[in-house]
């Protein structure tokens, strides 16, 4: 390899050079293309809708966060190069370090936003709007069997679930309920929907009795307590209503009587303490652009869908009328911002 | 042992029992058998999950052991018998190109969906420019000061990468995206092939072997779509697979006659698998349904496991594997090779030395806090992107291949350092000429198998606000996850009995192929640096 022709070897690798790079030259001006990218912009939003494209941050709730990936796959479908991002930080975590820095377009949340919330965000220039996108309410079930029960008190459930002395029998708990074993059924420890029971009910999040038939899927628990007289078990307000023949939801008593869980009473607010407002906060300025503004008013727009919320999720949809009002608010919120 | 010597004495021979000897080496086995056979078992199931092979037709078991397995074995078996290191020659045959081909279709999703060709060829102008000069006044160094140099590569790569880029992007007419990948990437493979050839060969030889992975590389792209690839990725799996592995058996049939029967192995399973396809398909045996297929790889998430796909995080994970590399590399050899060359034995380097190892052990969540407070705290960037995602694994894995790299500049014996100062080198022309390029396979070793543990790093990503669901991203300044983020998602906040079994299942399989691609390349350098040793 040490060359003493190095002259001989000069001379060959210029020829060589000189013909290399005329055939790179030549293939050169053979693959010019006219420049896609000249003049135009790209990446951009623009009004028109197929064309919509861009990235939408959203972070915030745990609870929220299965609604915002279903918005997320139904926008795509009709949006596919809109991007968009979803953290699950919980409420509080997604407003302090997210949505008020200013990093994120949507916060969601499973309660309204606090005042000294609001403070940090109007502190960075965030201004927050407040779009209800489903209620959440939990079902207490029963058999249909079961006559001696109808009603069923905050007390006498958290002496049900509560992992301190949990009672065997139904007449531990009230005397004139028949001495029989109880037979429970509920969610499994991953699911929100325990989370939220164990948290209004026993008072913590998390803890719970664990000696019952804990499972992810909800026609588990309607079945279990359909077959057994002596069974109980709670699950999202949306299941039940597919199956309210065959159990029987217990009215609860939070102090002020007996309230049956209905879409109604849980959007009113009656239905205490298992049903609450679900939301997300959208920040008025990133509503300016556009992909960010129709990606609100889909989600608004199917906020009342029985498919998306209700059934997939297991949330308890908007009524029109909330939807006519959260469209208003949503509206002026980009009009605000565009103009 | 000197005890057991006093014992002797004290007691005579004692009570001898081969019970305790037995007991106490099987006790060995187990503790040396507990972690790989658990973790074997786990994974053995979870590869159940991910591919089901139980799903298929017997026909198809059949047809596959027949042709493929059996002849595979056969051949396998012939060659250890034979010669085993024609066996091996056959396994690096199949190996290369696998490998490869991984790392060549990672490069081309990034060449496809994340960094456009045209604005990597700017890029690529922008850095050659100063790269030329640094060449040019390198070759001239005797007539031009240092300082001058120095101000003049500074000044050149400053305009270069000011003005280029937009030049270039804002020209009217533009190289095709193919055309771009085959100049940026197959001048350098051919150089690279042809410098290899050159060392074998001469230079007569490097200049075909250069010339050959040229035109092969300009020719994929015509070629790919008779076979069903776009001309790009075609391109760039030529370049970055085809390549290698055609100067790989090259090196084989050129130099090693005795072993070239080596190469049956791999023709026999190449050919088994291709007639084994064609069978199945012409008699219409279903394969297994396997969970990770060309679907999975290639979807985004969903929340319907059937549909979960894991392409973004797949790409998340090689945009974070190439700032981690270019963040990490140049800082830890750097400081390898001031501790190990330049360092005063003093107080204050015994201090760094203790506190690099300790940093080693520091636990992940600690450096994710760390990166949270510094990048997004206190610098002010963004939560939870490429650039700081990928940085503070580069903080994490630093310490990690300063280690490595250490102990590949010390196993550099110190005979050679003398010998080249006894020839009037400095102790920079001593660093640059002997120490770096006897230590660089012991450093690059070190640096993969470091990066192979960032490729599994979760918690650090989760702390530096990473999303959960996201999609593809196409920026150092998008919001991204990576793989193991993505398996976290998917065994919590998605947890179901579904998702447990299949696209779960299916990330962990992808997820260690990934890795082990990675470490493979580890051993392998290692392996052939011990023998050049």
């Amino acid at each position: 390899m040490t060359g003493n022709s190095g002259a001989g070897r000069e001379l060959l690798s210029r020829r060589n050079f000189l013909v290399a790079s005329g055939a790179v030259g030549v293939a050169g001006l053979a693959g010019c293309t006219e420049n896609p990218s000249d003049g135009g912009d790209q990446g951009t939003t623009t009004g028109d809708s197929a064309s919509l494209s861009g990235t939408i941050n959203i972070a915030g709730s745990s609870t929220v966060f299965p609604l915002a990936t279903q918005m997320k796959s139904a926008f795509q479908r009709e949006y596919p190069d809109v991007k968009v991002n979803v953290q699950s930080t919980g409420t509080g975590g997604g407003f302090q370090n997210n949505f008020c820095p200013g990093n994120t377009d949507f916060n969601n949340a499973s309660r309204p936003i606090t005042d000294a919330e609001r403070e940090l965000c109007s502190k960075n220039g965030v201004e927050p709007v407040e779009l209800k996108v489903a209620t959440d309410a939990l079902t207490v079930v029963v058999n249909n069997e079961a006559g001696w029960v109808d009603c069923i008190t905050v007390d006498e459930l958290a002496q049900i679930w509560s992992p301190e002395n949990p009672p065997q029998r139904w007449s531990d708990v009230n005397a004139d309920w028949p001495d029989e074993t109880f037979n429970l059924f509920g969610p499994s420890q991953a699911s929100g929907t325990f989370d939220y029971f164990t948290e209004v009910i026993v008072g913590e999040e998390g803890k719970s009795r664990t000696d019952y038939k804990a499972t992810e899927n909800d026609s588990v628990i309607i079945q279990g307590v359909s077959k057994n007289e002596y069974a109980m078990g709670y699950l999202g307000f949306a299941y039940y209503t597919e199956n309210s023949d065959s159990v029987k939801a217990l009215k609860v008593d939070a102090g002020d009587g007996c309230i049956a869980p209905s879409l109604e009473t849980a959007k009113s607010g009656e239905y205490t303490p298992l049903s609450r407002p679900l939301f997300t906060y959208a920040a008025k300025s990133s509503l300016a652009e556009e992909h960010v503004a129709e990606f609100a008013r889909f989600w608004i727009e199917n906020s009342t869908s029985q498919e998306l919320v209700a059934q997939n999720v297991g949330y308890v949809p908007n009524t029109e009328d909330e939807k006519a009002e959260m469209m208003d608010r949503l509206e002026a919120a980009i009009e605000e911002a565009q103009g | 042992m000197s005890t057991d010597a006093r014992d002797a004495v004290e007691d005579g021979f004692g009570h001898v029992s081969r019970t305790v000897g037995t007991v106490f080496r099987y006790l060995l086995l187990v503790s040396t058998l507990v972690g790989i056979v658990t973790l074997g078992v786990l994974l053995v199931y979870v590869a159940n999950d991910a591919i089901r092979p139980l799903t298929a037709d017997p026909g198809w078991h059949l047809t596959f052991v027949l042709a493929f397995a059996l002849p595979s074995l056969l051949v396998g078996g012939y060659l250890y018998r034979r010669d085993k290191s024609a066996l091996f020659t056959g396994l690096n045959a199949l190996g290369v190109p696998a490998v490869s081909l991984l790392f060549a279709s990672a490069a081309a999703m990034l060449f496809v969906d994340v960094v456009p060709p045209l604005i990597w060829f700017a890029y690529v102008v922008a850095v050659a420019i100063p790269l030329v000069v640094l060449l040019a006044t390198t070759r001239y160094s005797h007539r031009i000061p240092f300082l001058a140099r120095v101000a003049t590569l500074a000044a050149v790569t400053v305009a270069s990468l000011g003005v280029v880029p937009g030049a270039i992007q804002s020209l009217p007419f533009v190289p095709q995206a193919w055309l771009v990948v085959a100049a940026t990437l197959g001048v350098p493979v051919a150089g690279v092939a042809g410098t290899y050839a050159d060392r074998r060969w001469g230079r007569r030889a490097a200049v075909s072997v250069a010339v050959a992975a040229l035109v092969a590389t300009v020719a994929a792209p015509f070629a790919g779509p008779t076979i069903g690839l776009d001309p790009l990725p075609a391109t760039v799996l030529m370049a970055l697979a085809g390549v290698p592995t055609a100067v790989y058996v090259g090196t084989v049939v050129v130099n090693q006659p005795e072993r070239r029967v080596g190469l049956l192995l791999p023709l026999v399973v190449v050919a088994g698998a291709l007639v084994g396809g064609a069978v199945v398909d012409a008699l219409g045996f279903a394969g297994p349904q396997a969970w990770i297929d060309w679907q999975f790889l290639t979807s985004d998430h969903s929340n319907t496991p059937a549909e979960a796909g894991i392409y973004p995080a797949i790409v998340g994970t090689i945009l974070l594997m190439v700032v981690v590399a270019l963040a990490s590399f140049p800082v830890g050899v750097g400081a390898a090779v001031y501790l190990e060359e330049y360092a005063p034995d003093n107080t204050f380097t015994r201090v760094v030395d203790v506190n690099i190892s300790n940093l080693a052990g520091v636990p992940s969540v600690v450096y994710g806090l760390l990166g949270l407070g510094v990048f997004v705290r206190y610098g002010g960037m963004t939560p939870g992107t490429v650039v700081v995602g990928g940085m503070t694994l580069a903080l994490l894995i630093l310490p990690i291949i300063i280690i490595s790299a250490r102990e590949a500049i010390r196993s550099v014996p110190d005979s050679m350092r003398q010998a080249s100062y006894g020839m009037g080198a400095t102790r920079w022309q001593t660093v640059k000429n002997v120490v770096l390029p006897r230590s660089f396979p012991g450093i690059l070793t070190g640096t993969i198998l470091a990066l192979g543990r960032a490729i599994g790093e979760t918690a650090p990503l989760l702390m530096i606000g990473a999303p959960q669901i996201f999609d593809l991203p196409t920026a150092l300044d998008a919001r991204v996850g990576a793989m193991p983020l993505q398996l976290y998602v998917w065994a919590t906040t998605f947890a179901s009995p579904e998702f447990y079994t299949t696209a779960l299942a299916a990330g962990v399989v992808t997820l260690l192929v990934a890795m082990l691609a990675m470490n493979s390349i580890a051993i392998v350098l290692r392996n052939k640096y011990q023998r050049e040793q």
